[in-house]
């Protein structure tokens, strides 16, 4: 018996007739049987060998597959999502640039592309396979016969099922037993097909356990917990570092961040003497020029870092008016009192009129609610910015002589309308300048 | 009774010789290739710019069809190695592509002749001076001069030349004696033989293509080139097969079945092709080196840009598609219409490999027209002429193979 | 009853290794039929178990015990219990992986590729290679694995999940490409594998009289019962497989070696290295099943099916990949030289001079020189030497994967980063280790599972009768009536090659 698990026995019915089976010895008398049990009409029947005859598909009349254009839906399938998948990881839910390659790398993305359409087309043909051919099945009324065994060694059966409509008890044996073969027999169906209670227990129990994962899930998503977390690898975790501000059991002062040793330089700390660049101040005195030859190139320059550094705040004009000023004007619109101090309209006369070193100084150690930008901004380029600056200045307080003439005659065949109003919430212009910090 | 298998006994004169109507073709292909190669040379000195463009027009046919024969005598080699039993039917025309090489060396003479002399516009590295100032060349210069170029040219010749004719001839002594003997002969030959192959075809593409841009190297492009020569061999197989038909010839000799791994081979190399010109493109453009990507870059904009993408999909994307299904592949008619397509392709994939690397008045050289087709029809031309003339002087399938039953009653999968 | 046994002794087997063009040589030798095959190759698993299965498992299993402590004292301790450093981040680790992921490519190539090429001697030996890739892509996927620093962590980035960290992987870098390709490779080896063998499981079902072996067996064959229509769309799906399995072997070496070809390290940075890393792969990969088979016949009595003609036509591929091998070699050296880029010729000229010398000679000594005997038929035929060039070749390797690694990582662009790698223990004792694993894994697949594809040997027994057009089973009785352009083809291989 080839059940693989036998059943209890409990009240069987009547065996039935399953068909008839006919067992061959060659390759040979089983094409030419089953090209006469084609012939004669019969649909429901089936031949068994133990690897597949070349020939046997014809003589049988078998369709060809279908499976063919269902394994190339499927790697198309991969195709589209191995692309999707790495265009929406990589280039719209979190984009990054790695290397300076674009969002969308399509070379980059072949490989993978290659490797999910051969894996889906796989997985389906063989998946398709056992769908189609109705697999597993392990159980089948023609295992009940003890020859068919050899159907999977070395002899050929062909079994018609009673069920075909052309089966006739007589007819059909007759016809197989004309087609000489080494033995001819019925096959019964015990009917005795019940799953076994075995079945059931584990089934339920697995069923049970594997409720449990969700669960436990679904609780820690949903609650909160006062145990400290679980560490695993304690050495990630817990890593045998100094943090900047904590204490410190080694050094006398108990702390961990030490200054700076005595007697060195940092590396970008050395200064040479260059007491203008370096400060803004000449013998002590403020700077009123630059300590270097002004040119075109500079002039880019500082316009481009005060872009960077200053437009934020002061704005592109140097008004006053940047983003963030603009956002806060926006935050406080609706608040009687705040101590947003507003940007310093840099074109004032108050900053026009103080000398380039002590420009140079507020933008090196910052004044009032603006920070130094010492630590961001090299020396160089800091003085860089306020050549930039004097150059906002003179635009914005311009008069007609200051216009070249070309663009002189340009602008007074138009019209414009021009507002000049104050920046929001400036300062008024009577405060003079506080002394910048040191 | 429709199709029977035919026994090798039961061929006739009639099915093996080639008919007089396709001996006419010879002549006509023969007279084209006349005036195509008058036509190129009229144009090409008309173009006043000391024979360059012309140069680059030869020279892209030329590769062209010599690569072609290359394919074929891969083929023939390989069918030998390992013994194939399929293959027979067509293994003699496969033979006849592969002669042909002999009368490729000769229509090397015009290219030898404009090239080898200033400006040196096609191998700029055969400039002396260039030798000494260019840098890069001048690190190459104990290979990439005259004089090694012209020994290696005699090898590759010789080499091709002696063993395509080595496999005809041998195989043609079967047809009067049928000795197996001879099987056993062209075997041995041919495992030597495919490491010759190998190697030369190999430093023939570095020196006819690759040097074309001095500055520039890829360790896989005599694979590429490989790839593509024996893909356009096979889609001319397939043709040949089929003209030969049309007129009358190995009715029952060749059939679905043969066409039919002709065609899962052509399949094969336009895989092959595409994987080995993609592992060349994305390492270059992964590492982002300006002395590799320069090939690219030169290949990136306008024309050739529409090249490119012509490539991507006429020479693999749509081939590949369309030469997946079985019926593609054993229907003649869809398989050489597939041929004649990949053929086509095959020849913008020479272009691609061989005018980008130049230069026109300051900008970069591209350019397809009448010089192109005079070129492809001269030497096309002679190359088809040469071929009807070999297949008409003799049997066009080994009658007396061993191995000839095997290949008539051949089934595919 | 079986017609014909395996009584035949081993010397006076027949000699198939002739190559007279008038016939195809016999596969199958002592003339055996359908039941004797099944006979000779059930009995392997239904015998019982020989006391030589017991020791050789013993010592397999001892040593994968080694690799398990071996690992658990890596990751408790990390990585830097190997000898790995700054310049040289891979060494051993990333050689073992490449050379475990090449040698599982002769399977999916036996499998596959000769399936597609109509070559019937690979029915012999197919399933053995089918289980050989399977066992070296698990020993393989094993380094990547533990050579990461954070080895909890791995998950993480290689799978395209949401997660806590909201990161997704790195979908432009090699080694993810790797993760995808060895798990394809894996998966698609494994279902090629598993499906070839449910005939052949079904056999074993039916003989089994143990009712342990009659569960295990019959639910791992689904019930497969032999049914024609089953065989048709199993055929289709074989062909599918072995369709896809093709450029699937190719691609995934390939993508192993665009873990090196995309970086810009001299030596590494080549356009050859994807085919060139596939052939060295199946050159390894055949050398490891000649070196297992060898003895796998003797120990198993199975010289009737696994021929003298089989190892020869191995010999001849190890000899056809280690040409292409040694190809590689010269066009890059050549290419290095005629670039005329310092950095790269120094490379070659560092792995064949520098302190890394003998690594070099070894692997140029072994896969070039030795492979070049069997261009020699005594040599190609000849069970020693075959069995001890297939060894040098995988040694030799091995060693390429160590040269190509090591030698670019320690010397590359800066001399002041220049630095020398030696293994530790623990380099050593889990590269032998993973041998363990594979060995352990193959022991148990010889004794539970049927070792060769008895259904597709009986399928070729018919096929060896000389050519001619008679006695061709397929024009007898006017088997094919109607010959059009689109008949259905039969769903068999239908003519004995090799």
């Amino acid at each position: 018996m080839h059940d693989a698990v036998m059943t209890n026995h409990t009240a069987a019915k009547a065996p039935t007739l399953y068909g008839v089976v006919a067992e061959y010895d060659t390759e040979q008398k089983l094409l030419e049987a089953s090209r006469q049990v084609r012939d004669a009409g019969y649909t429901r029947w089936d031949t068994h060998t133990p690897y597949p005859v070349h020939g046997l598909d014809e003589a049988m009349g078998n369709p060809q597959p279908v499976l063919p254009f269902v394994v190339f839906g499927a790697g198309l399938t991969g195709t589209l999502v191995a692309l999707g998948l790495q265009t929406f990881t990589n280039a719209i839910d979190y984009q990054f640039v790695v290397s300076g390659k674009p969002l969308v790398s399509l070379p980059a993305n072949i490989p993978i592309v290659f490797e999910l359409t051969v894996l889906f087309s796989a997985l389906t043909a063989f998946g398709g396979m056992l769908a189609f051919n109705g697999l597993p099945m392990l159980y089948h009324p023609l295992f009940n016969l003890p020859r068919f065994a050899r159907a999977t060694a070395d002899r050929f059966f062909i079994a018609i099922e009673a069920a075909d409509p052309k089966y006739d008890v007589k007819n059909t044996r007759k016809l197989l037993s004309a087609t000489n073969p080494s033995a001819l027999e019925d096959c019964y169906d015990p009917q005795d097909g019940k799953i076994p209670f075995a079945f059931y227990v584990p089934g339920v129990i697995a069923a049970c356990f594997a409720l449990i994962p969700p669960a436990i899930v679904y609780k820690m998503r949903n609650t909160r917990s006062p145990d400290p977390k679980i560490h695993l690898v304690l050495d990630m975790d817990f890593q045998n570092k100094y943090k900047a501000q904590s204490s410190s059991a080694f050094f006398a002062d108990g702390k961990t961040s030490r200054p700076q040793v005595g007697g060195t330089v940092a590396r970008g700390q050395l200064h040479d003497a260059n007491e203008h660049l370096h400060t803004g101040k000449i013998d002590g005195k403020w700077a009123t020029t630059f300590p270097f030859e002004v040119t075109e190139e500079r002039m880019k320059r500082g316009q481009e870092r005060f872009g960077i550094y200053c437009a934020a705040c002061h704005g592109y004009s140097g008004k006053g008016d940047g983003m963030v000023a603009r956002r806060a004007d926006q935050l406080m619109a609706d608040k009687k009192e705040s101590d947003w101090v507003a940007p310093t309209n840099l074109n004032n006369e108050s900053v026009a009129k103080q000398t380039h070193g002590e420009l140079y100084n507020t933008a090196t150690h910052g004044i009032r609610n603006m920070a130094g930008y010492a630590s961001q901004i090299s020396d160089e380029d800091r003085w860089n910015i306020i050549l930039y600056v004097r150059a906002l200045q003179r635009s914005n307080n311009a008069r007609e002589k200051d216009v070249p003439p070309e663009e002189l005659a340009k602008l007074t065949a138009q019209e414009f309308t021009i507002t000049n109003g104050p920046g929001l919430h400036q300062r008024p212009e009577a405060t003079p300048a506080a002394a910048p910090a040191k | 009774m429709s199709a029977h298998t035919v026994d090798s006994s039961s061929l006739t004169e009639t099915d093996v010789r080639l008919s007089a109507t396709t001996s006419k073709g010879m002549g006509i292909a023969a007279a084209a290739g006349v005036v195509g190669l008058i036509a190129a040379f009229a144009l090409g000195g008309a173009q006043g710019d000391k024979w360059k463009s012309f140069l680059l027009a030869y020279h892209t046919a030329y590769i062209y069809f010599i690569s072609l024969s290359l394919g074929a005598l891969f083929f023939v080699i390989i069918q030998h190695l390992v013994k194939a039993g399929w293959s027979v039917v067509v293994r003699r025309l496969a033979e006849i592509i592969a002669a042909n090489i002999p009368l490729m060396a000769l229509l090397f003479l015009p290219t030898a002749i404009f090239a080898f002399q200033a400006p040196y516009d096609l191998f700029i590295w055969l400039d002396l001076e260039k030798q000494k100032t260019d840098h890069l060349i001048h690190a190459k210069h104990a290979y990439l001069n005259q004089g090694f170029f012209i020994v290696r040219l005699l090898i590759y010749f010789g080499a091709w030349s002696a063993l395509s004719w080595f496999f005809l001839s041998t195989s043609l002594k079967q047809d009067q004696s049928g000795d197996p003997k001879l099987t056993l002969l062209m075997k041995n030959v041919s495992a030597p033989a495919i490491l010759v192959f190998g190697l030369t075809i190999t430093f023939f593409a570095f020196d006819m293509l690759m040097s074309l841009n001095p500055h520039w190297f890829s360790t896989i492009f005599g694979v590429c080139f490989f790839a593509g020569s024996a893909m356009g061999f096979f889609a001319l197989l397939a043709l040949f097969a089929r003209r030969v038909q049309k007129g009358g010839q190995l009715k029952n000799v060749v059939t679905p079945e043969h066409y039919h791994d002709i065609g899962k081979l052509l399949f094969a190399f336009v895989f092959f092709w595409g994987y080995v010109n993609f592992s060349q493109f994305m390492l270059i453009w992964y590492a982002n080196i300006p002395e590799e990507t320069i090939y690219y870059q030169h290949r990136a904009v306008g024309g050739w840009f529409a090249i490119g993408m012509l490539l991507l999909f006429g020479h693999f994307l749509i081939p590949f598609v369309g030469l997946l299904s079985r019926y593609a592949k054993r229907i003649p008619q869809i398989l050489c219409f597939w041929g004649v397509w990949l053929l086509i392709a095959h020849y913008f994939d020479i272009l691609y490999l061989v005018k980008p690397n130049f230069e026109m008045n300051g900008e970069r050289y591209v350019s397809l027209g009448l010089l192109d087709i005079a070129c492809l029809l001269g030497i096309g031309g002679l190359y088809v002429a040469n071929l009807l003339r070999m297949a008409a002087k003799h049997p066009l399938v080994p009658v007396k193979d061993p191995r000839l039953d095997e290949s008539l009653a051949f089934h595919n999968i | 009853m079986s017609t014909a046994t395996a009584t035949t002794s081993p010397e006076s087997l027949p000699d198939n290794t002739n190559d007279d063009p008038n016939r195809r040589p016999a596969l199958v030798l002592g003339g055996l039929d359908a039941t004797a095959v099944t006979e000779e190759v059930c009995r392997v698993n239904e015998y019982k178990t020989p006391m030589g299965w017991y020791i050789g498992f013993g010592i397999s299993v001892s040593i994968l015990g080694m690799l398990g402590l071996m690992i658990a004292y890596l990751f408790y301790n990390g990585v830097g219990v190997w000898g790995l450093n700054s310049p040289v981040g891979w060494a051993w680790d990333i050689t073992n992986f490449v050379f475990w992921v090449g040698i599982g490519h002769a399977g999916t190539l036996i499998s596959a590729i000769l399936f597609l090429f109509r070559q019937n001697w690979r029915t012999s030996i197919n399933r053995f290679a089918e289980a050989m890739t399977i066992f070296a892509v698990i020993c393989a996927a094993l380094f990547p694995g533990i050579h990461v620093g954070r080895w909890w962590l791995a998950p993480l980035w290689m799978a395209p999940y949401p997660n806590q960290m909201a990161i997704w992987p790195q979908f432009r870098s090699p080694l993810l490409w790797d993760v995808f390709a060895v798990s394809t490779y894996a998966t698609v080896s494994l279902l090629f594998w598993y499906m070839g063998m449910i005939p052949d499981l079904a056999t074993l079902r039916d003989r089994a009289k143990a009712r342990w072996q009659q569960v295990l067996y019959g639910a791992l064959s689904l019930g497969w019962r032999g049914s024609g229509r089953q065989w048709s769309v199993y055929e289709k799906a074989y062909l599918l497989l072995a369709g896809l399995a093709t450029p699937l072997v190719v691609s995934v070496h390939s993508v192993v070696s665009f873990d090196f070809a995309t970086s810009v390290v001299p030596g590494w940075h080549t356009t050859i290295f994807p085919p060139y890393f596939v052939a060295g792969a199946i050159f390894s990969g055949f050398a490891m099943v000649v070196s297992l088979m060898v003895p796998a016949r003797e120990w198993f009595g199975l010289k009737h099916l696994i021929t003298m003609r089989h190892l020869e036509n191995m010999n001849k591929v190890i000899l056809a990949t280690g040409c292409m091998v040694g190809y590689a070699y010269s066009i890059e050296f050549f290419i290095a030289w005629y670039g005329g880029n310092p950095y790269e010729r120094f490379a070659f000229i560092n792995r064949a001079f520098g302190p890394y010398w003998w690594a070099y000679w070894t692997m140029v000594s072994c896969n070039v020189l030795t492979p070049q005997l069997f261009w020699f038929k005594k040599i190609r035929t000849s069970i020693p030497a075959m069995f001890i060039i297939s060894i040098f070749v995988n040694i030799g390797m091995w060693f390429e994967r160590f040269v190509i690694i090591v030698t670019s990582l320690s010397r590359d662009f800066v001399p002041s980063s220049w630095g020398y790698f030696s293994p530790t223990f623990v380099d050593i004792c889990i590269f032998i280790g993973s041998f363990g694993l594979f060995m352990t894994l193959f022991l148990l697949f010889c004794r539970f599972l049927p070792i060769i594809a008895m259904s597709e040997v009986k399928n070729v027994l018919h096929h060896d009768a000389p050519r001619g057009g008679k006695g061709h089973g397929h024009d007898e009785h006017g088997g094919h009536e109607k010959k059009d352009d689109q008949s259905q083809s039969p769903n068999t291989v239908s003519t004995a090659h090799a």
